[in-house]
């Protein structure tokens, strides 16, 4: 039925007809006031004009592509044969001018115009544009299988139609836009929490790529971390692109992930096997588009991200790339996070197994005292359990009856400063170790939260400390029992050739002096051997006194002369001696001053013949520290050593060579112990020397001696 | 002739001293540890005594004290021989109160140089 056909009714007739008309239109309405979606809008605009009352039977709703230009169906009634989401190009069919100048447009016959396209051999056709927020986004196409069907009223009523319905097209799409947004923040925040509760890198990742295929709709897509190291992107979550791309490496500016990670600009790739930039190793992958792009902190590269759509019939748009860029800064954050957590995992996991397998006992305290963790090598070292630890105070638990008060200062020290001990603590049988003991204040984020003790022990060590001082003990007691029991009979072979001497000359019987004299000088060789030798066990042994005293030096060189003259002019040598002025008084050992000079001078005139011997003694001022020294020189003009014979000649028992000894005969270890005594008194020996020239011995020692750094009593 | 009291509890060494100090003119009495030593001396007439320092009984430097502590024996010069020149013997043999002091094994003509020293005072 038709509006012209109502208009010549009867007056009853059309009141009736119209009061149905009403109500058919406020059906309308509300079926499309009622429709939420735009594809229930499209579906309520033609079911509802599709009304006996308002007899339009043939109806369709066209919406404009707007990339396009064409119009795609999306709703209709009464169109046999007509596929879904028809689609009618752009420059076809008459509905295309209400699209094109935004007004209606009513053809009375369609057989005169060339451009209709319909089935419908003959008719007319009403075409309504729908406009939503000024623009024309589709046309409302109805007709009739009658020329001249449609008048005024037709245009009222379908315009009204096309006004609600364009109303309801907007606020659906409005619901939708605010959903999508509803979604698309749900989905963030989704992504957000699952990466920030699962910080594995690996599971981030996945989630990260999981969320940006649900995201954007895609069919797959990997997911790239960047390493600084080696400028590169490693592939660590791919998830269907053709083949799984995990552990690929990819360097700047290699395939679409390089790509954007160098220029750090996304990329929408729409045919990605005609694309030039193609990596080879992504040469089999199935995909047809790809949208990629970098993840940035700042501007510091992260890593990346790659979407593909394997469907020719997708391609990315900008709708896309705003989602992608929505999304990548919170993957970049989550992977920054979830990186620095790995890092930090991993540097527990090292230091915890640095703990753990420590053979050192390692505990931490709280700063209670109590112990709040401890190593396998607590628990071997003391016999506890970590669990019959935890909780328990430190000291009482290990220190002994007699090392408790140590024991609990150092922990109180410790927790402000490093501390480094020894003590004795009990383990948990009773049995007593010696340990080595180091505490450390724990300082987090400059808070002082506990300690650190290290327990390493020393038992052993200890052990063997004792038994090599017991050994250096006896073998000094040794050497001194035995040079007092080897002096006895010495003293006997000595005194009695020496007396055999004598006797021999007042008998007249010369004949045997020789021979005496031999076993006397032997003798009093092997006993300066024996004394020497206890000597260096002393000083050795750390048992050698100092017994400081004051005396005159001028005096003290004095005696020495008198006593070396017989000696040094043995061999025909002359004794000169020269004496600085002002020599004063030196604080010093008396004793071992003098065994020194005369070892020298007697060095000396051993190896000088017919030459000079030259004592020299000089009051000086060190140069460097101000300290005041006494200088005493031995030069002779003997036979001279070289270079190579000085360089052991303060060691024991070495003269300058073998030979010299059997010749000069002498200990060896007269030079040792000048040494020793000089380094004593804070002093040192110096040789100079040329062979055939001649050598000069040079002593110095401070004028006031003083022992184990406390100054001298003057 | 000077008479002299030698205590010493080694008998070669007492033996050799006597015998080389006898040639030399003096008239020697010998004891053997320091207890005889002390009691001998004061007995009286000693000009001087040679006292080895490490004796059975009481050492020299105890019986040394006590000649020294004694009236009749005050004033006799004492000299102390002792083994190698230990560090502080000396100062130790003074302070016990000897005029002087020696070593051994003896050189006599270092040790009657010291012993005429004494005497001759």
């Amino acid at each position: 039925m038709t509006a012209q056909k109502a208009s010549i009714s009867s007056r009853p007739g059309r009141q009736r007809r119209l009061a149905r008309r009403q109500a058919a239109l406020l059906r309308l309405s509300t079926a499309i006031a009622a429709a939420h979606e735009e594809t229930e809008v499209y579906q309520s605009v033609v079911n509802g004009l599709h009304d006996e009352a308002l007899g339009y039977n043939f109806l369709g709703l066209f919406l404009l592509d707007p990339e396009t230009g064409d119009r795609v169906l999306q709703a209709s009634v009464g169109w046999p044969d007509v596929p879904e989401n028809w689609r009618v190009h752009r420059g076809e069919g008459l509905s295309e001018r209400a699209l094109r100048d935004g007004q209606l447009h009513y053809t009375a016959d369609v057989r005169r115009e060339s451009q209709y396209l319909a089935s419908l051999a003959s008719g007319s056709e009403v075409d309504v544009p729908l406009r939503v927020n000024g623009d024309t986004i589709g046309v409302l196409v109805v007709e009739s299988s009658e020329p001249n069907a449609f008048g005024e009223e037709d245009f009222e009523i379908l315009t009204a139609a096309a006004n609600q319905a364009s109303i309801a097209i907007g606020r659906a799409r409005l619901l939708a836009e605010e959903r999508r947004r509803a979604d698309e923040h749900k989905a963030l925040l989704d992504t957000m929490s699952d990466l920030s509760s699962e910080l594995e890198l690996s599971k981030v990742l996945q989630a990260v790529l999981e969320r940006a295929v649900t995201l954007l709709g895609v069919t797959g897509g990997e997911v790239a971390i960047y390493e600084e190291t080696n400028r590169e992107l490693v592939v660590v979550a791919s998830q269907n692109i053709g083949k799984d791309s995990t552990d690929t490496r990819l360097k700047l500016g290699e395939g679409a992930m390089g790509v954007v990670a160098e220029s750090q600009e996304p990329l929408i790739i729409p045919s990605y096997h005609e694309w030039l930039g193609q990596s080879e190793q992504y040469a089999d992958v199935l995909v047809h588009s790809v949208m990629a792009a970098p993840l940035l902190i700042g501007r510091r590269l992260v890593g990346a991200i790659a979407t593909v759509h394997s469907d020719p019939e997708r391609i990315f748009n900008k709708e896309d790339l705003r989602l992608l860029n929505m999304f990548a800064p919170q993957a970049a954050i989550a992977v920054e996070n979830a990186r620095l957590y790995t890092e930090a995992q991993k540097q527990r996991q090292y230091f915890q197994a640095l703990v753990r397998n420590s053979p050192v006992a390692i505990v931490t305290l709280d700063l209670a005292e109590k112990i709040v963790n401890c190593n396998p090598g607590f628990e071997q070292l003391f016999g506890y359990t970590q669990d019959e630890v935890i909780g328990r105070y430190i000291d009482p638990l290990i220190a002994t009856e007699a090392t408790r008060s140590e024991a609990l200062a150092y922990t109180k020290e410790a927790l402000d400063r490093p501390i480094h001990g020894i003590g004795q603590r009990r383990r948990k049988d009773g049995t007593l170790v010696d340990v080595e003991i180091l505490g450390v204040p724990v300082i987090l984020e400059g808070e002082r939260v506990g300690i650190l003790a290290i327990y390493h022990d020393i038992t052993e060590l200890l052990q063997a400390r004792r038994e090599a001082e017991a050994a250096n003990t006896a073998k000094s007691q040794f050497l001194a029992s035995m040079s007092h029991e080897l002096r006895t009979p010495l003293n006997a072979i000595i005194g009695y050739s020496e007396m055999l001497q004598e006797e021999v000359a007042d008998l007249g019987h010369q004949e045997f002096t020789g021979d005496l004299e031999k076993i006397n000088t032997a003798g009093r060789h092997l006993l300066s051997l024996i004394n020497n030798i206890l000597d260096l066990s002393k000083i050795e042994a750390g048992k050698m006194d100092l017994h400081l005293e004051s005396f005159n030096v001028k005096a003290m060189v004095e005696d020495v002369v008198t006593t070396a003259s017989p000696l040094v002019t043995k061999n025909g040598n002359r004794l000169a001696v020269e004496y600085g002025s002002d020599l004063g008084s030196m604080y010093a050992d008396l004793t071992k001053l003098r065994q020194m000079l005369l070892n020298l001078l007697s060095n000396a005139a051993k190896f000088t013949e017919q030459g000079t011997i030259t004592l020299a003694v000089d009051r000086r001022t060190e140069l460097e520290d101000r300290r005041v020294m006494l200088v005493f020189s031995v030069a002779d003009t003997g036979i001279g050593m070289t270079a190579e014979q000085m360089g052991k000649l303060f060691e024991a028992f070495s003269q300058a060579e073998a030979s010299t000894t059997s010749k000069y005969g002498g200990t060896g270890l007269g030079l040792a112990i000048t040494r020793r005594f000089c380094h004593l008194m804070g002093g040192d020996v110096q040789v100079e020397s040329e062979p055939g020239i001649g050598s000069k011995f040079t002593i110095r020692l401070p004028a006031a001696v003083t022992v184990a750094g406390q100054p001298a009593a003057e | 002739m000077s008479r002299i009291l030698l205590v010493e509890d080694n008998e070669m060494n007492r033996d050799m001293l006597s015998r080389r100090l006898t040639r030399k003119g003096y008239e020697v009495t010998m004891a053997v540890d320091g207890r005889e030593g002390v009691e001998m001396a004061k007995q009286g007439g000693y000009d001087l005594i040679l006292m080895d320092m490490s004796l059975p009984e009481i050492d020299g430097w105890e019986a040394t004290r006590q000649l020294r502590a004694a009236e009749e024996t005050r004033s006799i010069p004492i000299i102390a021989l002792t083994a190698h020149a230990m560090a502080g013997d000396r100062e130790k043999a003074l302070e016990a109160g000897c005029d002087d002091y020696d070593t051994k094994p003896i050189e006599l003509e270092r040790l009657l140089s010291k012993m005429e020293g004494l005497l001759n005072k």
